[in-house]
């Protein structure tokens, strides 16, 4: 019988010695195969978490070597009334863009998700900000809001109002960094949210028509409920990365000429990365920087552990 | 049927609208390209520009830094996404297709640093390119995307695990080793997915700016974005170019969306999120 398998397969049937020797040739080219990342594991992630954890309980300034501080960054940190502007700053831009951008992209998924003409042509038109970097952003949003030859002012003065200083004015900042950002990202938000729609089957609209359902109502009922799976993920998503946010603000209000002005007029818009960056990189405190880099991932780390906690309450899945 | 023509009326204008928004600012940044200084700095602005100044973008060229500012964008560019390539497809093939020890662990710390915000890893990044002479270099930029970064192996295994077992088992059986099986077989089928990561790779990399900005301190090895920036002092009185310069260093990537948009959507939406 074995002889004859042999002959048919041309192989030798798998005796458990050969599997076993199958299984460690297996291992040693997946262990081979795998090295990449387990270099970048262990030392641009595990080893560097410790790094970051032990220099943020030092004072470090790069050119010596790190000195035990025990908690005196954190103390330090606490207590500084720039720290909580930025912590201020950061949960303002977050509060009012997350919500503005997720309802919009909504808005608008669900507006491409019928059979219209042209979608290639709308859906480029969307994506061309998200392309951009934010230095091309920088100078396409200063043709609207240069408060010397600006778009907006003209227009502001054509109607009788007065011109504005935009993003130099402490109290229009955030706000207009936040819709220069909702512009910017939407196109790729609502890219996800029409994956989403495309799975909510096209019976249940049906349905609902019959029973007279508006376009409203439809929206409300089914659409919202039936893809929150993907809002859930949008809005954990969208929360983590704008606390995280850094390059639109050292680009949108002067960090990139000059580090320490990051932040913009009476540091109105310095976040925590950009409260971070100067700390860490214009004055070299590396160890101060860690505590705050510290405290910013403990934040996040609440945020995902209650969103994933809130999700059981209101995210219905088929 | 009343109400289905009324709600594409309806989809039309919102889209419309919106697709509005989103172009004009870049056709009035584009009108201020072609400008002379003293029309775009004109109160109130003209939309149109008159004379249209072509030459601003070759003035570009002249100054030289953008000539470099590009060669630099390209290198890291070019050599992030080869790298992402390789080393995100080869260790997605370990974890889609071999059987080593601790590889179940080793995913799942894949997946779960995923969720460590890049904040943290920053400084102690920082310092180690410092311990390898590498700051001030192209070096940091690229180097980074060889170590198979999680996005890129997440993308990269779900489309292995498509792949039918038959085809690894008849090429086992012709005597190919796993590499061999992943380089000649497993590859050449994963096309789309290919050029999903390299998309996605050309587009973070092209754009970076928090990177370049920690890593360089040299103008002559700046990359686009930050590079631009910092021409500013040296254009005073002629921002126009910059206006120039910046849409320039769009085209690239302009190009490769629209040779490859099918891709980036794909991409969007394996991204983890769906």
């Amino acid at each position: 019988m074995e002889e004859t398998e042999k002959v048919r397969t041309g192989v030798q049937p798998l005796t458990p010695r050969i599997r076993r020797r199958r299984l460690n040739s297996d291992s040693k080219w997946g262990l081979l195969m795998v090295t990449p990342y387990i270099i970048h594991f262990i030392v641009f992630v595990l080893g560097s978490l410790l790094a970051s954890l032990y220099f943020s309980f030092s004072h470090y300034d790069i050119l010596n070597a790190p000195q035990w501080a025990g908690l005196a960054n954190y103390k330090k940190l606490f207590q500084e009334p720039v720290f909580w502007k930025a912590m201020w700053n950061t949960v303002y831009f977050t509060i009012l863009f997350v919500p503005l951008q997720t309802v919009l992209a909504l808005i608008l998924a669900t507006a491409l998700n019928q059979r219209l003409r042209g979608l290639k042509f709308f859906r480029l038109a969307h994506f061309v900000p998200v392309i951009s970097s934010w230095t091309v952003i920088l100078y396409v949003s200063d043709a609207i809001f240069n408060p010397r030859f600006g778009m907006a002012n003209s227009f502001l003065l054509k109607i009788g109002l007065e011109p504005q200083k935009w993003l130099q004015d402490e109290r229009l900042v955030i706000p207009l960094l936040v819709m220069i950002a909702v512009w910017k990202g939407i196109g790729y938000i609502m890219v996800i949210f029409l994956a989403g729609l495309q799975n909510v089957p096209s019976d249940v609209y049906e349905a609902a028509e019959i029973d007279g359902a508006g376009v409203f109502r439809k929206f409300m009922h089914i659409t919202v409920p039936l893809i929150s799976g993907t809002t859930f993920l949008v809005l954990i998503l969208s929360t983590i990365s704008t606390f995280q946010a850094f390059e639109q603000i050292y680009v949108m209000t002067g960090g990139a000429l000059d580090a320490s002005s990051a932040g913009g007029p009476n540091k109105s818009s310095l976040v925590l990365m950009i409260y971070l960056y100067q700390e860490g990189f214009t004055f070299l405190r590396m160890g101060y920087a860690s505590a705050i880099a510290w405290v910013l991932f403990v934040i996040l780390f609440i945020l995902t552990a209650l969103q994933v906690t809130l999700q059981k309450k209101w995210v219905h899945y088929e | 049927m009343k109400l289905n023509r009324f709600r594409k009326g309806v989809g039309y204008a919102v889209i419309i609208f919106s697709s509005l928004i989103m172009i004009l600012p870049f056709l009035t940044t584009l009108f201020n390209s072609l400008k002379t200084y003293a029309q775009y700095t004109a109160f109130p602005p003209k939309w149109f520009p008159s004379p249209i100044q072509w030459s601003n973008y070759s003035e570009v060229w002249k100054l030289g830094a953008f000539e470099q500012y590009t060669i630099n964008s390209v290198i890291v560019t070019v050599l992030s996404v080869c790298g992402a390539l390789i080393s995100c497809s080869m260790v997605a093939f370990a974890f889609a297709r071999l059987r080593f020890p601790f590889k179940n662990t080793l995913f799942m710390i894949v997946l779960g640093t995923m969720m460590i915000p890049p904040v943290v890893l920053i400084i102690p990044q920082f310092v180690i390119f410092k311990s390898l002479y590498m700051l001030d270099t192209l070096t940091p930029l690229w180097i980074i995307e060889w170590l198979a970064q999680p996005f890129g192996i997440f993308l990269m295994r779900q489309a292995f695990l498509m792949i039918p077992k038959d085809y690894e088992e008849s090429a086992k059986l012709d005597g190919c080793n796993p590499f061999q099986i992943y380089w000649k077989i497993f590859l050449p089928m994963c096309k789309p997915t290919f050029a999903t990561l390299a998309v996605f790779t050309f587009m973070t990399k092209w754009n970076e700016i928090l990177s370049p900005a920690i890593f360089l301190t040299s103008k002559e090895n700046f990359t686009l974005p930050i590079g631009i920036l910092s021409m500013a002092g040296q254009w005073s009185g002629n921002e126009q170019y910059m206006v120039a310069a910046a849409l320039m260093s769009l085209i690239p990537i302009l190009l490769v969306f629209l040779f490859a948009e099918k891709y980036f959507v794909q991409g969007t939406n394996s991204s983890g999120i769906k």
